[in-house]
């Protein structure tokens, strides 16, 4: 019981163990070394569960220790109530029978013995009285009467007692009467001596003998000396005590004991054990003496002889029912009566003797003697009683018990011998039994209990490693996870370092590369290093975009900027790429966009440059098309038909649908926003395939990812794009997902939820050119770009007419113009088109004004590559005065063919590609033109035209609006080309190249630039033009090299000494009213006064100490004026303190800006534009 | 090839100042600045600088010679002067300027008067090397040449 125990407690620490390796442990075996590190990385994972673990079990063990004990206790219990008690009660009760048994036998011996003596006393009594009686009778006559009635006496006695052996009576003459039963015979003898040789004198004479010594008077020796006694032997009828038979002559002695004064030599009653010839069991003999009347002579003695036979066949009747031996013997040990029918005599040569106990032939008896005399020897307890339950004798449990009885002059001794099977076999068979069963069901218990412990400590063990490992997985998740947190923060926190020295490499690099005296290697090497440097800006810029996204660090400004011109700048910039590709850009973008709208104008436009550039990337030919439509919550019906009409593909208006509910829900909320949902869609052929797989559809915005592995082979990029794309488009409020599409190619959809200036949200309508009567004729090779300005130009109510190539062109023109009459070229048009054209119908004669025919032509319908592109021209030079021509050229277009149409007065050129802003600027150009021809009533002054139209300012048309006034400093997120742009425009500005020959070409692309730069009022650096600027500051001479600064930049500029000086200037009037007639003044006219007199400076440069009153009073007084008149003029700080707490303390009373003395001549530039556009932008609207 | 002479003096001249840490390019700037419009403006600038560095001067050496310093007021004048200075481009004027200011702030006379010493020898340095610049380059106007580029 005890070994599997210890087995599961030694089992305890080795669990243990396994659960604190967890998982490991099988690897640790082979790498050993490794575990402790480990271990330890585990430990803290694992003391919860451990710690749980030793708590189960502990638990189950107790559980199972208890259960044990309790089994134990069951057994110990169960067995002992069953054994020991009943055993023990057994025990009292063997114990009372054996002593019953022994009793019995006992109590016969007793009965027996009394009864002898009593017969022996009766018969005493009676020959004492018979011999009494015949005291005197000196007659033969009368001896022999006495004689005959002592024997009927005798007999009487006799036959009373039916267990007597003998009676006998020996007279004092020797003459001797007895009667014998035979048992075995059953019959009965008459046993006397012969009387003749008797004489009554003798016996008289010899009495006085007697008297003196009555020992010796009793001749002893007579009697067994007379040997010629004859005794004579009568069978009796055993009933009836008659004469049955002869008498015999026998042996004196031959049969009986006769009891002689040799027994009674103190007169009085003896006991002997008696063994007689014919009997195989010993007698019991007693002698009592006849006394005479006189009582001092023994007359006769008187004889009585018991068997023990009926003791034995008792004692073998109660073992009979018992089993078992009984025995009895002498105080010396012989034997007197046993149980069994082995003989109790030894015959010796002296005849039959007595046998010790010891060697009776019945073996358990002798064995129990033997035991008896082992155990106790010689030193019997005082009364002989022994009780002993546990004799081991011959391989079998016996009670042994004796008893002693202590008979006069003859004690006695009994024993008893149980087999103990008798009295408690069943008893212990039972006992053993239920032992066995409830030890053997005890150790199944424990045994199943010990392998239910083990079971299930393996399963927790197994269950603790799950956890372990489970923890660690956890863990190391959670490692994984900080790490990539990690990761983006890090990102996130170095984009502005990363991205400082990226900038100011690619600038320095720009300025290298407009060093004169670069070898042409060295300029090849150069270049390439710019690409390589933009190049790897531009990855940095996208990882680090995602990860400011990741980590929130995005916050999306909220400025104002004009998103139609953000995106024609866009198309402009990819057109540039497109052309190489043979790929249209069309930008379609619907009128109800609203012009101005709030938002990050850079992130829209990088969502733009993304999609677009993704889309080039996989468009090799046919278009680009880029659809924007707006779609205000509040103008929902506008939605769900889009403005533009040739939008009716399904999907388009599934997804429109579903835009509607969106706008549904977002109507509530976004009404007091001025909230618009713009909705674009990019569109492009792609290359050859059907497009994204639908099943990538949702993956290719995951970062990383691209809808075909070899795309990075083929196309490049990193799968950043469109990642970035989502993200700044969720952060926007709208959605970006790929749609159905049934050609080939793309079909990208969005939109984006943009907050609008309420003065913006109204329709921006151009001026409706239906009233001017103009057709259209665009001749321009891409068919998608066509259509879609035709649709927009019928969409305004003008007539538009399409041509694809020369020969069509050629062909509508000819029959347009030169089949008619010089003066209404548009009849010809009625008579041609006039099915189509139902809407011009009369409208040639409404104001007498001819219509106009703007036709624009792509130069790539003239044959450049031969010199048949001159007679074209030509021709179309014949077709002046009645048609306006624009020019459409692309990016490439040779300065020669340029050179030639601006000879040949041609001065309307645009740059591909042609969206609505440029039709419209074209348009415009064109009716203006004819205004002035139709003021002027001179049809063919084309010079006038041409002076009209001064290069500079028809050229304006080319400017691209490329470059807004809101994104100027956050280009370089946009992308490399426009980057570049941006680089070198600000590279020209500044240090305005002196290599002539970068010049030129450099300003193909610049100079749109450059001049949308000097044509943006506001933006120019020498244009501080006319702005009103308030200098307070107290030293001389910074004073006056500032107001040198700012009078150069062109601003005027008030300087005076100190704040108050300040603050009078602004409102010495107001000051002067109000201390005069401060009280009268109304409120209203104060404020009118305040903003009168505040406007007339449109900044303020503050320094901030100066006597008198400083910077900050000065501040906080102006403040305090400006407050509730609605007006801000901006204070810009000025300090030769440069720390930030400084700068904090200055925004705090009011100012606005805040600059370092001595004054950086840029940043002050700078600082003042910013506050002071604000203000012009305002005061635009 | 006077004025040449007189031309590349001016040039080695002026490097000299703005090596020796007495100019920086504030001063380039204020060059930038003047034009037509203006054409004696930094000698303009310049003297008003003299003007106001000598009476703040004198202020500072009062305030130290009485008995009850205050160093405040004093601070305000080495402030000014800091700034003038800066906006001429006289740095080594400037830089003893800070280096006041904090003995100001610690109120050591002992330093203060120190520095007194050293800005007023600094102030008298950055004057000549001023007058002897625009000394040159009124010869150089008078002889006809160009003034050199900025």
């Amino acid at each position: 019981m005890a070994t599997p125990l210890r087995k599961v407690f030694g089992r305890i620490p080795g669990l243990a163990d396994g659960c604190t390796n967890g998982r490991m442990a099988t690897r640790n075996r082979q790498v050993p070394q490794q575990r402790d590190s480990e271990q330890e990385e585990f430990q803290h994972a694992n003391s919860d569960c451990l710690s749980s673990y030793y708590s189960v079990f502990v638990a189950r063990l107790a559980i199972m220790v208890m259960l044990t004990i309790l089994i134990g206790l069951l057994t110990i219990l169960t067995w002992h109530i069953t054994k020991s008690y009943t055993a023990k009660s057994l025990n009292n009760l063997a114990y009372g029978l054996r002593y019953e048994i022994l009793q019995r036998p006992v109590l016969r011996m007793w009965n027996i013995l009394n009864s002898t003596v009593d017969i022996t006393t009766a018969q005493v009594k009676l020959s004492e009285y018979i011999i009494r009686q015949y005291d005197n009778s000196v007659t033969q006559a009368e001896q022999v009467e006495r004689y005959e009635s002592m024997r009927k006496v005798m007999w009487a006695l006799f036959a009373s007692r039916r267990a007597l052996d003998a009676i006998t009576i020996n007279y004092r003459n020797g003459f001797v009467q007895a009667f014998h039963r035979d048992h075995r015979s059953n019959n009965a003898y008459y046993i006397y001596s012969d009387l003749t040789n008797y004489s009554i004198g003798v016996s008289g004479s010899s009495s006085a003998i007697n008297m003196a010594s009555p020992l010796q008077g009793w001749d002893n020796q007579s009697i067994h000396g007379n040997l010629s006694a004859i005794w004579y032997q009568e069978p009796l009828d055993p009933t009836t005590g008659d004469k049955i038979g002869k008498a015999r002559q026998i042996l004196p002695d031959d049969l009986i004991n006769i009891a002689g004064l040799s027994q009674v030599p103190d007169g009085v009653a003896s006991w002997h054990v008696a063994v007689s010839k014919y009997s195989d069991s010993p007698l019991l003999s007693a002698a009592l003496p006849v006394w005479d009347p006189d009582n001092e002579s023994i007359v006769a003695v008187v004889g009585v002889t018991t068997a023990f036979y009926s003791v034995g066949q008792l004692m073998r009747e109660l073992v009979e029912l018992h089993g078992g031996h009984i025995y009895l013997t002498s105080h010396e040990g012989y034997l007197l009566a046993t149980s069994t029918n082995t003989s109790l005599l030894i015959n010796s040569t002296k005849g039959p003797e007595l046998m010790m106990a010891v060697d009776s032939q019945e073996q358990v008896i002798s064995l129990g003697a033997q035991w008896l005399k082992r155990t106790y020897g010689n030193n019997f307890p005082t009364n002989h009683e022994v009780h002993a339950e546990n004799a081991r004798l011959a391989d079998q449990q016996y009670y042994i018990d004796s008893f002693f009885l202590n008979l006069k002059r003859l004690p006695i001794v009994g024993v008893i011998i149980l087999p103990r099977k008798y009295i408690m076999g069943k008893v212990d068979e039972r006992a053993f039994k239920t032992m066995v069963i409830l030890i053997s069901s005890s150790l199944s218990t424990l045994v199943v209990g010990c392998i239910c412990i083990f079971l299930l400590t393996n399963g927790v063990s197994k269950e603790m490693k799950l956890r372990a490992e489970l923890i660690s997985h956890l863990n190391a998740r959670r490692k994984a996870e900080a790490s990539s947190n990690y990761k983006s923060q890090f990102l996130a926190n170095m984009s502005h370092e990363l991205r400082t020295p990226m900038a100011a490499v690619i600038g320095l690099l720009d300025i290298l590369i407009c060093d004169d005296c670069l070898s042409n290697e060295q300029y090849a090497t150069v270049t390439q290093i710019r690409k390589c440097s933009t190049a790897l800006l531009r990855l940095l810029n996208n990882i680090l975009d995602l990860s400011k996204v990741e980590s929130g660090k995005l916050v999306l400004e909220e400025a104002e900027f004009n998103l139609s011109r953000e995106l024609e700048g866009l198309v402009d910039m990819f057109s540039v790429q497109c052309f190489t590709h043979d790929v249209e850009t069309i930008l379609d973008l619907s009128d109800n966009i609203p012009t101005l709208v709030l938002g990050d104008s850079a992130r829209v436009v990088q969502i733009f440059a993304n999609l677009i550039s993704n889309s080039m990337k996989f468009t090799t030919s046919g278009h680009i098309l880029i659809r924007g439509w707006c779609e205000a919550p509040g103008l929902l019906r506008d939605f769900v038909k889009p403005p533009i009409d040739q939008r009716k593909s399904t999907p388009a208006f599934t997804y429109q649908t579903k835009m509607k509910h969106i706008g549904c829900r977002k109507r509530r909320e976004s009404k007091n926003h001025n909230e618009v949902m713009l909705c674009f869609e990019i569109d492009d052929t792609g290359c050859g395939r059907t497009g994204i797989d639908p099943s990538k559809w949702e993956s290719v915005f995951e970062s990383f990812e691209q809808a075909d592995p070899s795309t990075t082979r083929l196309h490049g990029g990193t799968g950043l794009g469109l990642c970035i794309v989502r993200t700044l488009v969720k952060k926007m409020g709208g959605e970006i997902k790929v749609a159905k599409k049934n050609g080939p190619g793309t079909l990208m959809r969005l939109y984006l939820v943009l907050h609008t200036t309420a003065s913006s949200t109204k329709q921006n309508i151009r001026a409706n050119y239906a009233k001017h009567d103009v057709a259209v004729l665009l001749a321009v090779p891409g068919s998608m770009s066509r259509s879609v300005m035709s649709g927009w130009l019928c969409k305004n109510g003008m007539f538009t007419l399409e041509a694809s190539e020369w020969n069509g062109l050629t062909q509508i023109i000819q029959e347009l113009l030169q089949s008619n009459s010089d003066t209404v070229p548009l009849q010809g048009f009625d008579r041609q088109y006039g099915q189509k054209f139902h809407g011009m119908d009369g409208i040639d004669n409404r104001d007498g004004k001819s219509p106009v025919l703007i036709i624009v032509i792509d130069i790539g319908l003239l044959d450049l590559s031969t010199e048949i592109w001159k007679e074209q021209l030509r021709f179309l030079d014949k077709y002046r005065g009645r048609a306006k021509l624009a020019w459409m050229l692309n990016h490439d277009t040779s300065n020669v063919v340029k050179m030639e149409l601006r000879k040949k007065g041609h001065l309307l050129m645009i740059n591909k590609p042609l969206y609505k802003a440029k039709m419209i600027q074209i348009l415009d150009a064109c009716i203006k033109e004819r205004n002035s021809e139709s003021l002027k009533i001179n049809h063919n002054s084309t010079s006038s035209a041409a002076k009209y139209c001064p290069p500079e300012s028809l050229l304006e048309i080319d400017a691209v609006q490329f470059d807004g006034g809101s994104s100027d400093d956050s280009s370089i997120e946009f992308s490399d080309l426009r980057k570049e742009d941006i680089n070198e425009s600000g590279d020209r500005t500044s240090s305005h190249c002196n290599n002539e020959e970068r010049k030129i070409t450099c300003n193909k692309r610049v100079s749109p630039l450059q001049r949308s730069v000097r044509s943006n009022s506001c933006v120019a650096k020498e244009s501080l033009d006319g702005l009103r600027i308030l200098l307070a500051e107290d030293t001389p001479v910074l004073q006056r090299v500032a107001s040198i600064m700012l009078e150069k930049l062109g601003a005027r500029v008030l300087a005076v000494g100190d704040g108050l000086q300040a603050v009078k200037a602004l409102n010495c009037e107001l000051d002067a009213d109000d201390t005069a007639s401060g009280q009268y003044l109304s409120n209203e006219k104060r404020i009118s006064l305040a903003k009168m007199q505040f406007q007339s400076f449109d900044l303020i440069l503050m320094d901030c100490q100066m006597p008198k009153m400083d910077g900050y009073e000065a501040t906080k007084l102006i403040r305090k004026f400006e407050d509730g008149t609605g007006i801000h003029i901006p204070i810009v700080a000025l300090t030769a303190h440069a720390m930030s707490s400084d700068e904090a303390k200055c925004l705090e009373v009011g100012m606005d800006a805040y600059l370092t003395k001595p004054i950086d001549y840029d940043l002050m530039v700078s600082t003042i534009l910013s506050l002071t556009r604000r203000k012009d932008t305002t005061d635009e609207e | 090839m006077d004025a040449l002479q007189l031309r590349r003096q001016l040039i080695e001249y002026t490097a000299e100042l703005f090596s020796e840490g007495f100019l920086d390019e504030q001063f380039t700037q204020l060059q930038q600045l003047q034009d037509e419009n203006n054409p004696d403006f930094v000698v303009e600038v310049v003297s008003l600088f003299f003007q106001d560095s000598e009476r703040l001067l004198n202020e500072l050496a009062k305030s130290l010679s009485q008995q009850e310093i205050d160093f405040k007021k004093m601070d305000a004048h080495v402030h000014q002067l800091k700034g003038s200075s800066s906006s001429v481009g006289a740095h080594r004027v400037q830089r003893s300027c800070i280096s006041f200011r904090d003995f100001c702030n610690a109120k050591n006379v002992e330093g203060c008067l120190e520095c007194l010493q050293k800005m007023k020898h600094e102030y008298s340095l950055v004057k000549d090397k001023l007058e002897t610049f625009f000394d040159l380059e009124q010869q150089l106007s008078t002889t006809g040449g160009s003034p050199p580029p900025p």
